[in-house]
C-alpha cells in the first residue's frame, strides 16, 4: 500500500470518468507524477441514509420543543391570522419535504375535509347575530359558518403538522429524547422496533411452509381460520426461542453490568442554538403581544373587529415568522446549495 | 508464548442426562493463535464453547477447570468476563438486539458504561474498518445475512476482546459471504494478533488459515494437531482401526480427501493450489477419464415439472424476478439449480409450489396445469416443499406429534401412521429424538426432522430449498444417499442450493440460475468442468490433468487408475 503522507496533491480537480474520479498527484519522494484513481461515490440514493431536509437535521430536543410550541399555538388559536399562519407554515413545510406533486394532491383532499368540517358547525350551532337564511326553520348564522371554518382550519393545520412530524421526529430521535429519562423503556422500544419487521417476515415464511404442506389448505372458512390459529401458535414458539438467543447475545456483551451509558449520534451544534434562540425570541414576542391583547378575537355573539395599526401587523408578523421557520430553513438551505454548486 | 486460554480435564453433563456432553477435555490456546474446532454436529463443540464464556455457560454438572490468562474463570470480574472474551453465535439474526446498525455497534460499549465521546470514536473507527459506514444508518432488519454476521463480529470486536470465540458463524451464510467472513477472521488474526477459537463445518477455507485444528467426537478430543498433519493423524487412527476415520475425513477439504491414501513427505496438501501441485508431481495421468457410467436417462420419461417462459414479480411496479424461466424435470430425476443469494432461486421454487402466481408463462405439475389443482389437491401426495428454515414446519410439542399430524393426512388408521413414523424415523436416524421438542434439536437434526415430516406426506415431487444449510459433511452424505434412494423410487427432486460440492454429487442435472432464468442446464460432469469459478474443489484441482472429474470420488478413482509415483 502507498503511504499517503508522501503523496503531494498538486491538483485538487478531480475528473470523473467511467465512474471513477481521477486526479494527478506528485510523489514527493521521487517527484514522479502519478494518476490517483478512486471509485466515484454512487449518485444513487439507495436508502442507505434516509434523505432529510435541513430542518429535520436539527437536534431532536429543539425539534421536539418546536413541535410542542406549534401544536399548542395552533390548538388554542382563535385569531384568523394565527390560523392562517399555522396552516400556511404547515403546508409550505409539507411541500418542501414532499414535493409539489404530493403536496397538491393532499391539498385537494384536505380541501374536501376542510369544507366538510366547516359545514358541520352551522348545522349544529345556531348562535350568532347575523342570520343568513333559515334551514328547516332553524337559523344559519354567518358567525357559526366562520367559527366552523376556523375550527376546520385548525384541524387541517394540525393534520399537516403531524404529517410532517413523521419525517421530522423519527423513532430514533424519540428514543434518544426519552432514553435518558426512562432508559429501560428506550431499550425495550428499540428492541421491539427491530422485532416487528422480523415477526412479520417469519409469519410470511411459516404461512408459505404450512400451505405447501397441504395443512388446512382448503378454501373453506374454517380451514382458513384454523390455519391462522396454527400460524399464531408457531410464531409464538419461534419468538420465545429467538428471544433466548437474543438474551444470550446481550449477556455475552455485558448487559446488566452497573453504570450503563447512552450513546447517540446527535450533537447539539451552534445552529441548533441559533434556532432555539430564534424560537425563544419569537415566543416571547408573541407572548407579549398576546398579553397586550393583540390576538384577542371572538366569533359569538358577533365577529369582533380586527385590531389594526402597526402593532397589530407586527404581532401578526411574529406569528407568521414562527410558523414559517421550518419552511424558511429548508428553502434557505436549498438556495445555498444551488449557489454552492455554481 | 503465554496461554490465552487453558482447559484442564473438563467434564460436563446436562442436569437430567447421565451421558457426558464433554468427557475429560484438555487443551490450551496460545496468544495470537488461530484454532479451529471441528466435528460432527452433536459432538459437544457448542457445549464446550459455551462453557468457555461464563455468561453463556449451560446449567449442568461441571468438573475440571478453565483458565483465562492464567486466572480461573470463576475469579474473573464481571467486566473482564464480558469484555475480554468475545463470543459470536451461530444465528446472525437472533443475536442482533437494536433496530439501527449504529446503535447495535454501540450496545456493548453502552453496557460497559463508556462515555459517549469514547463510543463515538471507537464505533467510527470500527465501522470504517469493516466497511460498515455504508450502511451505518440502516435498520438491522434490512441487512443481508452476511452483513448481519459482519455486524455481530464488529459489535463484539468493539469491546476489544482478547479472545474471540465463534460458534459456527458461517453456518447460515452463502459461500461467498462465508468466505468473506473467514477472510476477515484471518486478517484479524494475522494483522492484529487476535486469538481466534473457531468452530466450523466447512473446512475448505478455514484449515489453510488455522494454526491448529482440534477434532472432536462424542465429547472427546480425538485429534489436536497442525492442519498439515491432519492427514497423517487420520492415517494413524486408521491403523488402529478407528471407525471414526471416514466420518472425520468427510469434513476435510477436497485436497485432503483426494490425497489421503497417498504418503507424501512433509505436510499434506490443503488448498487447491497445493492439491494441483501434488497431482502434477505424483501422478502420471495417462488415463484422462473414467469409463462412462451407465447413467440414467430421463429423455423419454414423463415430465413431472414443466415450466415454460415464466415471468414473475412481487409488485406491479417492481422489476421481474423470473424473466422467462423455463425448466423441465422428468419423473425420478434429481435437478439442482445453483445461484447466488438473492438471485430469485427461492422465488422459482415458490412459483413451482403454487405459492406465487406468475403473470406470464405456464407451470405444469405432473402434466397438469397448476391452476387446475383446487382446494390444496396440489399438495395431496403430489408436491411438497422443504423450506429453507426448517422451524417454519414445526407446530407441535414433540417431533412425534409433528410427524403424526403429517402422517394422518395420508394414512387412515393410527396403526399405519405409527408404522410409517417409525420407518421414516429409522431412515433418517431420528428415533432417539422423537419425543423431544423440535426446537431443542440441533440445526442439522431440525433439518432432518423437517425432511421427515415432508416425507410422511408421500410426495411424488419434492422441492428442496437449501437442504444442506447447517448440515455437517457427514449428514450431507446421508442426505445424498437418501435423495438417491428417493429418486430410485420414482420421486422427482428439485433443489436450489449454493452448495457446489453437494450438487455435484447428488444431481442428475445441474443448472445455473442467473438474471431470472435457468441457464446452462447440464449433467454435473459437463456443468462443473465447463465452469471455471462456480465449480467444485475437485474439479479445480484436477481440470488440467483429467477430463470431467468433478467429485472427490471421481478424482480419487482416476488417481488410483493412474497409479502413484513417488
Amino acid at each position: 500500500m502507498k503511504n499517503h503522507t508522501d503523496v503531494l496533491i498538486v491538483s485538487q480537480n478531480e475528473v470523473p470518468s467511467f465512474g471513477y474520479l481521477c486526479r494527478s498527484v506528485t510523489n514527493s519522494s521521487d517527484g514522479r507524477r502519478e494518476l490517483e484513481v478512486r471509485a466515484a461515490p454512487s449518485r444513487k440514493r439507495s436508502g442507505m441514509e434516509i434523505f432529510m431536509n435541513e430542518f429535520s437535521r436539527r437536534h431532536p430536543a429543539v425539534l421536539f420543543l418546536y413541535y410542542l410550541l406549534v401544536l399548542f399555538l395552533t390548538m388554542f388559536a382563535v385569531h384568523p391570522a394565527a390560523l392562517a399562519a399555522s396552516f400556511g407554515g404547515a403546508f409550505l413545510f409539507y411541500l418542501a419535504e414532499n414535493g409539489v406533486k404530493t403536496a397538491m394532491k393532499d391539498l385537494a383532499y384536505y380541501c374536501g375535509v376542510f369544507l366538510l368540517l366547516a359545514v358541520l358547525n352551522p348545522i349544529f350551532s345556531h348562535n350568532g347575530e347575523t342570520v343568513l337564511f333559515f334551514m328547516n326553520d332553524r337559523p344559519v348564522t354567518m358567525e357559526a359558518i366562520l367559527y366552523g371554518a376556523a375550527m376546520a382550519a385548525m384541524i387541517v393545520s394540525v393534520i399537516f403538522w403531524c404529517k410532517c412530524y413523521q419525517t421530522v421526529l423519527t423513532t430514533d430521535k424519540v428514543l434518544y429524547l426519552f432514553g435518558k429519562t426512562v432508559p429501560r423503556l428506550s431499550l425495550v422500544l428499540s428492541m421491539s422496533l427491530r422485532f416487528f419487521p422480523l415477526l412479520k417476515e417469519q409469519a410470511g415464511r411459516i404461512g408459505k411452509a404450512q400451505k405447501a404442506m397441504g395443512m388446512y389448505a382448503k378454501d373453506s372458512l374454517t380451514d382458513r381460520l384454523l390455519f391462522h390459529v396454527r400460524l399464531f401458535d408457531s410464531l409464538l414458539t419461534w419468538m420465545l426461542e429467538n428471544a433466548v438467543e437474543t438474551a444470550d447475545s446481550m449477556k455475552a456483551r455485558g448487559y446488566g453490568l452497573k453504570g450503563r451509558s447512552h450513546f447517540s449520534l446527535f450533537r447539539f451544534e451552534k445552529r441548533d442554538g441559533t434556532l432555539l434562540g430564534a424560537m425563544g425570541i419569537l415566543t416571547l414576542g408573541t407572548g407579549a403581544a398576546a398579553i397586550g391583547g393583540m390576538y384577542r378575537f371572538h366569533y359569538y355573539p358577533g365577529i369582533s373587529a380586527m385590531q389594526t395599526g402597526l402593532w397589530a401587523v407586527a404581532s401578526d408578523l411574529l406569528l407568521v415568522l414562527l410558523f414559517l421557520l421550518p419552511f424558511l430553513i429548508d428553502v434557505k438551505e436549498k438556495i445555498l446549495w444551488k449557489i454552492s454548486l455554481r | 508464548m503465554e496461554n490465552q486460554l487453558a482447559v484442564k480435564h473438563l467434564t460436563f453433563s446436562y442436569g437430567e442426562e447421565t451421558k457426558k456432553a464433554l468427557d475429560d477435555v484438555s487443551f490450551s490456546v496460545k496468544k495470537g493463535e488461530f484454532v479451529v474446532v471441528s466435528g460432527r454436529s452433536g459432538c459437544g463443540k457448542t457445549t464446550l464453547f459455551r462453557l468457555l464464556k461464563r455468561e453463556l455457560a449451560p446449567a449442568g454438572v461441571k468438573e475440571g477447570e478453565i483458565f483465562f490468562e492464567g486466572t480461573p474463570q470463576e475469579a474473573l470480574s464481571d467486566r473482564q468476563a464480558a469484555a475480554d472474551i468475545g463470543f459470536v453465535l451461530q444465528n446472525p439474526e437472533s443475536q442482533i438486539v437494536m433496530d439501527k446498525v449504529w446503535h447495535e455497534l454501540a450496545f456493548g460499549l453502552e453496557n460497559l458504561g463508556e462515555p459517549v465521546s469514547v463510543i463515538r470514536r471507537r464505533v467510527g473507527e470500527m465501522a470504517n474498518y469493516f466497511g460498515i459506514h455504508q450502511w451505518f444508518h440502516k435498520k438491522t432488519a434490512d441487512l443481508s445475512g452476511g452483513q448481519k454476521q459482519m455486524l455481530n463480529l464488529a459489535s463484539v470486536l468493539l469491546m476489544r476482546p482478547k479472545l474471540l470465540i465463534l460458534d459456527e458463524p458461517t453456518a447460515q451464510m452463502d459461500p461467498i459471504a462465508a468466505s468473506d467472513f473467514i477472510a476477515t477472521l484471518k486478517k484479524l488474526n494475522q494483522e492484529f494478533g487476535m486469538t481466534v477459537l473457531l468452530c466450523e463445518h466447512r473446512l475448505e477455507e478455514v484449515l489453510p488459515a488455522a494454526h491448529r485444528v482440534i477434532l472432536m467426537e462424542r465429547g472427546k478430543i480425538v485429534m489436536d494437531t497442525a492442519p498439515g498433519q491432519v492427514s497423517a493423524g487420520l492415517k494413524q487412527m486408521e491403523e488402529k482401526k478407528d471407525p471414526l476415520v471416514p466420518v472425520l475425513l468427510q469434513s476435510m477439504p477436497g485436497a485432503v480427501r483426494i490425497f489421503y491414501q497417498y504418503d507424501c513427505p512433509g505436510p499434506g496438501p490443503l488448498t487447491v493450489r497445493e492439491g494441483k501441485e501434488f497431482l502434477a508431481a505424483h501422478f502420471d495421468c495417462r488415463i484422462k477419464s473414467l469409463p462412462a457410467e451407465e447413467g440414467k436417462t430421463f429423455e423419454e420419461k414423463e415430465k413431472a415439472i414443466s415450466l415454460k417462459n415464466v415471468w414473475f414479480r412481487y409488485e406491479r411496479e417492481q422489476p421481474d424476478i423470473l424473466r422467462g424461466a423455463s425448466l423441465e424435470a422428468a419423473k425420478g430425476e434429481i435437478v439442482s439449480i445453483l445461484g447466488g443469494n438473492g438471485s430469485g432461486k427461492t422465488t422459482l421454487l415458490h412459483v413451482i409450489a403454487g405459492l406465487q402466481k406468475p403473470h406470464r408463462g405456464s407451470v405444469q405439475i405432473g402434466g397438469k396445469k397448476i391452476s387446475a389443482y383446487k382446494n390444496g389437491s396440489l399438495y395431496r401426495q403430489n408436491l411438497s416443499l422443504l423450506p429453507q428454515d426448517p422451524q417454519t414446519l414445526f407446530i407441535k410439542e414433540t417431533v412425534r406429534e409433528d410427524f403424526l399430524e403429517a402422517a394422518k393426512l395420508v394414512w387412515k388408521t393410527p396403526k399405519d401412521c405409527q408404522e410409517q413414523i417409525r420407518k421414516v424415523a429409522e431412515l433418517l436416524e431420528l428415533t432417539p429424538f422423537l419425543e423431544r421438542h423440535p426446537y431443542d434439536l440441533s440445526g442439522g437434526e431440525q433439518q432432518k426432522a423437517a425432511l421427515g415430516k415432508i416425507l410422511l406426506l408421500r410426495p411424488e415431487i419434492l422441492l428442496l430449498d437449501e437442504p444442506t444449510k447447517g448440515l455437517d459433511a457427514w449428514a450431507k452424505q446421508g442426505l445424498i444417499r437418501l435423495m438417491k434412494q428417493l429418486s430410485d423410487q420414482g420421486i422427482t427432486l428439485l433443489l436450489v442450493s449454493h452448495d457446489v460440492e453437494f450438487c455435484a454429487e447428488v444431481s442428475h442435472r445441474c443448472g445455473l440460475f442467473f438474471d431470472g432464468t435457468v441457464i446452462s442446464l447440464d449433467q454435473p460432469q459437463v456443468f462443473f468442468s465447463e465452469n471455471t469459478f462456480y465449480t467444485t474443489a475437485a474439479s479445480r484441482i484436477s481440470r488440467e490433468q483429467f477430463h470431467q472429474a468433478v467429485t472427490c470420488g471421481q478424482v480419487s478413482a482416476l488417481c488410483k487408475e493412474n497409479g502413484f509415483l513417488r
